[in-house]
């Protein structure tokens, strides 16, 4: 009985598409968005995949999509450029690997694993990830490839003398995320980003480092966060929310207290996805909305407000 | 409340040759960083001004002194954390900066990030008038040797961990005597390392974390196995629940040894003034000055003293 219950919570992959105010107009997309990419890693998983091969075929899928801020449709920095931050980790054996700064690399979350993968480091940075991800032979994608007309848009709405940051910040703070559990157990994480609207060029924000932007231990669980990424690294979040799964809280309970006290002692908003190696998973936010799916025993969970929680067949095309 | 300055020069297999300048070297910047203290100083500024100390002195892995890339490049790592805001600010990958522990606490309080990397660091550096230095002049003869030698033989930096002669980072941990506690760190990072290679000293709760309700870490040993744990956080979520600085850091050395086979060194204050200096490497060079004793050590176990006026 207890086994068959554990199987039918493995495997199972959640997915954000970035935690903050997503306009109206945009959320059908970020929904879909977030939908398919579960879809995506849930299927590796099901193909006998690793959770680490899901979490990056799900970030894959939200870089690939304009929709969101990472990959393709990332934020541009001051002087209109996209550079971009990316993290995977193995909660197996605690590696990782990131990447911060790159240019003109459609999939920062797969240069990311190579860095985890193929090199005795854990990130590499700006022109030194460039240089590797040619000696890896990853193609270089044009600059232009990456810019949607959303982005441009947003970027020079900011560059105005007297633009509302706050504002201009809304509906593009987000990253996007993918935390898994694989049929063996595994954990990992994967968090993408173009990070924040008009960043001064070499800003590196919380999604690249570990323990902020994610964490991923398969002793306690994984996590990939959201938010504004410098008040993620004040209170570094993923490990955070983990240390209180080791004092024994739930999956949602330690999110709720991690992204509480961000709030109150920094005042800070933002948004996870959680799972611990049983396949519980919570979404939670302390923002207004963040896009999220998660997929686990055949059946796909989504939602974008506080307490929204959609249900469908996986294999329901809508 | 009494005001306390620990600093380390790196955990790793100090050759003999090397022995007696890190020990000096970590006596002067403890004196540099206490004397800030006791002319009412913060946290901040005296773990900034240890950590420079360090950086200047040729024999530790930052600023002048550091380990060389694969191209044969200085390319350095530093970050600085105020324990009162929980504000931080780090550089990485950062060239041509003598002091970059200065350059990063330049990112905390000038820009609205937390961590600049690569050109943009540099560029940041220009636009604040923060001055450069000629590449090579970061550069030993020591340096300059060791590099020619591993791209004579091609030995990696895998092989370099085995043999534990991995050159390693300094960093500085303060509280003042408003109780502020703060933490700094700084490395040139592992020898013949990837260009663009980023290790735990500018990432917050890797290489260091600092916060006035709990203590502060600086941390030093293999860059990647320290990021695997988040050994700073780490260390303080044990003085969290309960556990002293020093079994703390122990725990947490011996848990990354335990579960990623991955040595090294930590410093440790607390807001009540306890300190430690603990390390599971061969060595590490530590100083600390609590009233007006110097303490300092390099073996393990070893804790000399001597009156810090004399």
């Amino acid at each position: 009985m207890l086994l068959s219950q554990v199987t039918e919570m493995l495997p199972v992959v959640l997915v954000h598409g970035g935690a903050g105010q997503i306009p109206k107009e945009r959320s059908q997309m970020s929904t879909s968005g977030v939908c398919s990419a579960a879809r995506s890693g849930y299927l590796v998983l099901q193909g006998g995949g690793s959770s680490m091969d899901a979490v990056v075929e799900a970030v894959t899928q939200l870089e690939n999509n304009p929709s969101f801020n990472a990959g393709c449709g990332s934020v541009l920095n001051i002087t209109g450029e996209v550079e971009m931050d990316a993290i995977v980790m193995d909660g197996k054996t605690l590696a990782s690997g990131a990447v911060s700064a790159v240019r003109n690399i459609a999939n920062p979350v797969q240069l990311a694993r190579l860095v985890m993968e193929k090199t005795s480091h854990a990130c590499l940075t700006a022109e030194g990830a460039s240089k590797f991800a040619r000696s890896m032979g990853v193609p270089e994608v044009p600059q232009e490839s990456l810019i949607t007309d959303y982005s441009r848009m947003r970027w020079k709405k900011n560059l105005v003398p007297d633009a509302n940051p706050v504002e201009c910040q809304m509906g593009k703070m987000g990253t996007v995320g993918a935390v898994a559990v694989d049929a063996e157990g595994n954990v990992a994480c994967a968090t993408s980003t173009g990070g924040m609207l008009n960043k001064m060029e070499g800003r590196v924000g919380d999604t690249p480092c570990i323990g902020s932007g994610g964490y991923a231990d398969n002793l306690v669980g994984a996590v990939s966060t959201t938010g504004h990424g410098e008040t993620i690294m004040k209170v570094t979040l993923a490990r955070l929310i983990l240390f209180h799964m080791e004092q024994g809280q739930s999956a949602e309970a330690a999110s709720d207290l991690g992204l509480a006290y961000m709030k109150s002692r920094v005042g800070g908003i933002g948004g996870v996805v959680t799972v611990d190696p049983k396949g519980n998973w919570a979404p939670r936010f302390s923002s207004l909305q963040m896009a999220w799916a998660a997929a686990q025993n055949d059946t796909l969970h989504y939602g974008l407000y506080t307490g929204e929680h959609f249900t469908q067949a996986i294999d329901d095309p809508h | 409340m009494s005001a306390v300055l620990v600093v380390h020069g790196g955990a790793w297999a100090i050759p003999e040759e090397l022995a007696q300048a890190s020990v000096d070297g970590v006596k002067t910047a403890a004196r540099e960083g206490s004397s800030v203290l006791r002319s009412g100083g913060s946290a901040m500024a005296a773990v900034e001004a240890a950590v420079r100390a360090l950086e200047d002195n040729a024999v530790f892995n930052a600023g002048h002194g550091a380990t060389l890339n694969i191209d044969g490049e200085v390319e350095l790592d530093a970050m600085i954390m105020d324990g009162k805001t929980l504000a931080s600010g780090a550089v990485s990958s950062v060239k041509d900066i003598a002091n970059p522990v200065s350059l990063a606490r330049a990112v905390m309080e000038k820009t609205s990030h937390a961590m600049l990397t690569g050109r943009g660091a540099n560029l940041f550096a220009e636009s604040i008038g923060f001055s450069t230095v000629p590449a090579d002049s970061l550069v030993s003869e020591f340096e300059r040797k060791e590099w020619e030698l591993r791209k004579k033989y091609m030995k990696g930096v895998a092989e370099d961990f085995k043999l534990k002669l991995a050159h390693d980072t300094v960093g500085a941990v303060a509280l003042d005597c408003a109780g502020n506690v703060a933490c700094a760190t700084s490395t040139g990072g592992i020898r013949n390392k990837m260009v663009g290679r980023v290790g735990d000293s500018p990432i917050i709760g890797c290489g260091g974390y600092a916060d006035n309700l709990i203590g502060a870490v600086s941390c030093t040993g293999h860059g990647e196995s320290i990021l695997k744990v988040t050994l700073a956080r780490l260390i303080l979520s044990h003085i969290e629940r309960g556990k002293s600085v020093s079994e703390a850091s122990q725990l947490s050395l011996q848990t990354m040894g335990d579960r990623v086979q991955g040595a090294g060194g930590a410093i440790v204050v607390s807001p009540s003034g306890e300190w430690a200096a603990t390390f599971t490497t061969e060595r590490m060079a530590w100083a600390a000055v609590e009233h007006d004793v110097l303490w300092f050590g390099l073996e393990p176990n070893e804790k000399q003293k001597e009156m810090l006026h004399q």
